[in-house]
């Protein structure tokens, strides 16, 4: 088993028993919605990766002479062209290309060793993974305590203080403020690594199942590695992390400010229920609901700023893979990583609205 | 609620710095990590065509002949017990291997294997992804046998004077046959991977690191003085550059920018080596396109470009001015368009302009094209430059970027673009790896020849391009070195006048390293680790202090 498969049976099954529950306990309207959405995530997948298909085509370059440079002669470039299909016409390459998708194949990469999409994928994708989910768990606890606190502090210092981290926050170049990060945490003060996963040497011990190195070296007892992986993950985790938390600080306060004027809440107040559980017991609760949908919303904002974190930091992630094969046509790896991507946002979109519909009884299919 | 928080907190922190500040029992190991922005391409002697992957080749392998480490002229005998024994024709080369050779696993390597296995090249070899088959094999040999148990027999298509050049090369490296089998290329076999040079790959993964380990039965001049090699790649040279200064890596290779080495030359424990390196960037002209078919317009262009201020305004020192596409220290090398132009000589230009029309209110308009990204963010910077300088002449210059697999079509094809600029950095260091290309066959697009059925050069497009492929093509086969340097020499002068190209700088390669590493003192060069012109890298001259 790939490490890919791995991770796509780690994320599928609770996603596929999730659905399951749902659909058995639900609504019959419920139901209708849950197929629905699934049959209408699959053409979304599907127009998006045909529609890259074409865009790439249409764009100017050749992965041929990318590959090849100034040396390669037109017989050179003739055989290569032969050997990746190039030569075909389009509709049949177009025929290829969604045999590939459908049975999840995806081909061969066009440049770079001409390796299976599939293989490079399960080397990326896990630690893509590794990075997104502490960083969107970082920005929701930073996001949801500082927006409940601002909003429990209106107008007081806190929340000031909040509001302009949020907006600055937000506004900062993820490139600049991972490297400031770097150079503080890293040259200055020699406390954390400012590149890759984990420590080269250390990695020699760890023998990759998940390909996601924490699950590794916890899976191996291989304490060293955990924390190296650890210590590597701190720094693009926080840059990530708090550039995403601003947008979630705002919209937590928002929310609890509306929900804290809500009669119920005075109605708690009246009965002389601590002002801490009316905040965070009641209020934020309800508040809550908004900011669900907007992490379903972040998810591709998430996968945009991992681009950056990625080259930033020597991450080997499937953000810098897509930039480095976009830059070099290679067709096949883009197809699939943008078919791989899409796959992700409408996968999280669907289990945001099943959460959605779960919390939420006033919501009805 | 508070309190527990704050000593979860603490608690975790401490927990992170002491499982972090845990060493492996294979920290005991001495182990230098290399940092580069390379990518490897292909492991497959018979396929690989990249700086890098040739690097790994030759440290796991060993060449009949090898570049003596820290050294860009001496090729001596490597897994060959002497120099080859050369036909008085030219076209049979014959080798006697040294005895006891043996690959990491302990397998011996014989001639007929050895054969056996640089067949490939011939065979399978044409149809790998990479192809340097094309390049460097089909074109010069016609077979490879081996008569007995220790002797190769190289038969040569036509007399080829750097031959021995090219046998130093990867592609001529023997390869395991259980890992490279005859009848397919493995562009990524699985770890460990042995040859019959010093280290073997013990593991590898892509994009993120390799590991070389010491081969046991290598019994070579190249002995390993540590442990452990790692190969780490990176992706960004800025992320390269801070990792060698907070030292998670120990040396920093190929590439970094000229400002970041600037930066880096300031660090204290570090130290910047400045390899002469063989890599130039030139302004391809087309010699079929106006005005570029014009040779006053083309002469004007080479009189008109300021090298010196391209090379202290945009490299701050690090590349070095280039006056002929044969680069200094190679043979025959000379200054033939300092000579010939004493460029930047804006009268001369404007007298060259002026006796094909144009002056002041008739300006030679030119499009000039580079790609923005290919050869890094400095190219962008001398590009403007050079059109500041072009128009301090009587041009008007129309700078235009474009992607480089667009750009590199439209430009080599020789169809779309008046100029652009490209790099070069050779196969195998001989002169003719420098002139010919540019040369025959349409050279890159430079036009000077067109392409024509049945010949091996090409059809002139006029007589004194004719005669520079006369020159070029006697100076392939002769063997003499003088008569050889002497051809050189003459076509250089000639390339000038016709400016085929216009070479511009050479840039130096750089390796920073921290100060307990340390190269060898018996070789050359061991202030840049023992790597020369040539860029060899042999990771066994490498030593490191505590």
């Amino acid at each position: 088993m790939t490490p890919i498969s791995f991770i796509l049976l780690i994320i599928g099954i609770p996603l596929a028993l999730m659905l399951l529950y749902v659909f058995i306990r639900g609504s019959m309207g419920l139901r209708k919605y849950i197929l629905t959405r699934i049959g209408l995530t699959l053409p979304m997948v599907f127009i998006l990766a045909s529609l890259v298909f074409f865009i790439m085509r249409v764009l100017p370059g050749d992965p041929v002479r990318s590959a090849l440079g100034p040396r390669g002669t037109a017989e050179q470039a003739e055989h290569m062209r032969q050997a990746l299909g190039l030569d075909k016409p389009l509709i049949v390459q177009y025929g290829i290309f969604l045999k590939d998708i459908i049975t999840l194949n995806f081909g061969n990469s066009m440049v770079g060793g001409h390796r299976p999409i599939i293989d490079e994928m399960s080397e990326r994708f896990p630690a893509t993974l590794e990075l997104i989910v502490p960083a969107s768990i970082l920005a929701l606890a930073i996001g949801i305590i500082g927006g409940a606190l601002a909003a429990s502090r209106r107008k007081a210092a806190a929340d000031y203080f909040l509001r302009v981290y949020s907006v600055v926050i937000y506004s900062l170049p993820i490139f600049w403020f991972g490297l400031m990060l770097q150079l503080l945490f890293g040259i200055q003060l020699k406390l954390l690594p400012v590149a890759g996963r984990i420590d080269p040497i250390i990695r020699t011990t760890l023998e990759p199942v998940t390909n996601m190195y924490l699950i590794d070296s916890l899976i191996s007892g291989n304490w060293p590695a955990l924390g190296s992986a650890v210590s590597h993950l701190i720094l693009p985790t926080i840059t990530l992390g708090l550039v995403l938390s601003g947008v979630f600080v705002r919209m937590t306060r928002i929310n609890v400010i509306e929900t804290l004027q809500a009669d119920y809440i005075a109605a708690a107040r009246a009965r002389g229920i601590r002002e801490k559980v009316v905040v965070y017991g009641h209020a934020l609760k309800n508040a809550m609901i908004p900011v669900i949908t907007l992490i379903g919303l972040q998810v591709a904002i998430l996968l945009a700023g991992a681009v950056l974190t990625e080259t930033i930091f020597n991450w080997p992630g499937m953000g810098g893979y897509l930039v480095q094969r976009i830059s070099a046509r290679d067709y096949t790896a883009v197809q699939s990583v943008i078919a791989m991507f899409a796959l992700l946002v409408a996968l999280i979109s669907l289990t945001v609205d099943l959460i959605y519909s779960l919390l939420d009884p006033r919501v009805r299919y | 609620m508070k309190k527990k928080l704050q000593i979860m907190l603490a608690v975790l922190m401490v927990a992170v710095l002491a499982l972090s500040a845990c060493q492996p029992k294979s920290g005991e190991k001495v182990t230098i990590i290399i940092g580069v922005t390379d990518q490897i391409a292909s492991l497959d002697p018979a396929d690989a065509y990249a700086t890098h992957d040739w690097e790994l080749i030759k440290n796991i392998g060993e060449g009949l002949l090898v570049w003596k480490p820290g050294s860009s002229d001496e090729l001596v005998p490597g897994i060959a017990q002497d120099m080859p024994e050369i036909s008085e024709d030219g076209l049979t080369y014959t080798l006697k291997l040294k005895p006891g050779i043996k690959f990491g696993d302990g397998l011996e390597l014989t001639a007929p294997m050895y054969a056996q296995q640089l067949n490939r090249l011939l065979t399978i070899g044409p149809s790998c992804p990479n192809d340097v088959a094309d390049t460097l094999a089909i074109p010069y040999v016609e077979s490879i046998t081996a008569p007995d148990d220790e002797t190769l027999v190289f038969q040569l298509k036509v007399p080829v004077a750097y031959f021995p050049q090219i046998l130093a090369d990867a592609p001529y490296l023997p390869s395991h046959p259980d890992k490279f089998p005859l009848t397919e290329c493995v562009l990524f076999p699985e770890a460990p991977i042995y040859g019959v040079g010093p280290w073997f790959i013990s593991q590898y993964t892509q994009n993120e690191q390799l590991v070389l380990e010491p081969n046991p039965y290598y019994e070579g001049e190249r002995t390993p003085q540590v442990d452990q090699i790692i190969i780490r790649y990176f992706t960004d040279p800025q992320t390269l550059a801070l990792a060698v200064q907070n030292g998670e890596i120990d040396i920093a290779w190929r590439f970094l920018d000229p400002e970041l080495i600037d930066q880096l030359r300031g660090v204290a424990d570090l130290t910047v080596g400045d390899i002469p390196g063989g890599a130039i960037r030139y302004l391809i002209l087309n010699h079929t396109m106006a005005p570029m078919d014009d040779p006053n317009v083309a002469k004007a262009f080479a009189a008109t470009i300021d090298r010196d201020a391209i090379v202290d305004t945009v490299y701050k020192g690090a590349a070095t001015p280039l006056f002929s596409m044969d680069p200094p220290g190679f043979l025959g090398a000379t200054d033939a368009f300092d000579t010939m132009y004493q460029s930047p000589n804006i009268t001369l230009a404007n007298e060259f302009l002026a006796a094909s029309g144009y002056d002041e209110n008739n300006k030679c308009a030119i499009e000039l094209w580079y790609p923005p990204d290919h050869y890094g963010a400095a190219t962008a910077a001398w590009m403007e430059l050079i059109k500041q300088q072009l128009e301090a002449a009587n041009f008007t210059v129309d700078l235009k970027a474009q992607e480089w697999s667009t750009y590199v079509t439209a430009l080599t094809g020789g169809e779309s673009y008046q100029a652009g600029v490209l790099g070069w950095f050779y196969d195998y260091p001989d002169p003719s790896n420098y002139l010919d290309p540019f040369v025959y066959n349409g050279g890159m697009g430079t036009n000077v020849t067109l392409a024509a059925e049945g010949s091996d050069y090409g059809e002139a497009i006029n007589e004194k391009a004719q005669q520079l492929v006369d020159l070029l093509a006697q100076a392939d086969v002769e063997t003499d070195i003088a008569a050889r340097t002497e051809l050189y020499q003459q076509a250089q002068e000639i390339y000038a006048d016709l400016v085929v190209t216009v070479p511009i700088i050479i840039l130096g390669e750089h390796i920073t390293y921290r100060s307990n590493i340390h190269g060898s003192d018996a070789y050359g060069a061991a202030e840049t680790l023992n790597i020369a012109t040539n860029l060899e890298f042999n990771y066994s001259t490498l030593t490191k202090t505590p």
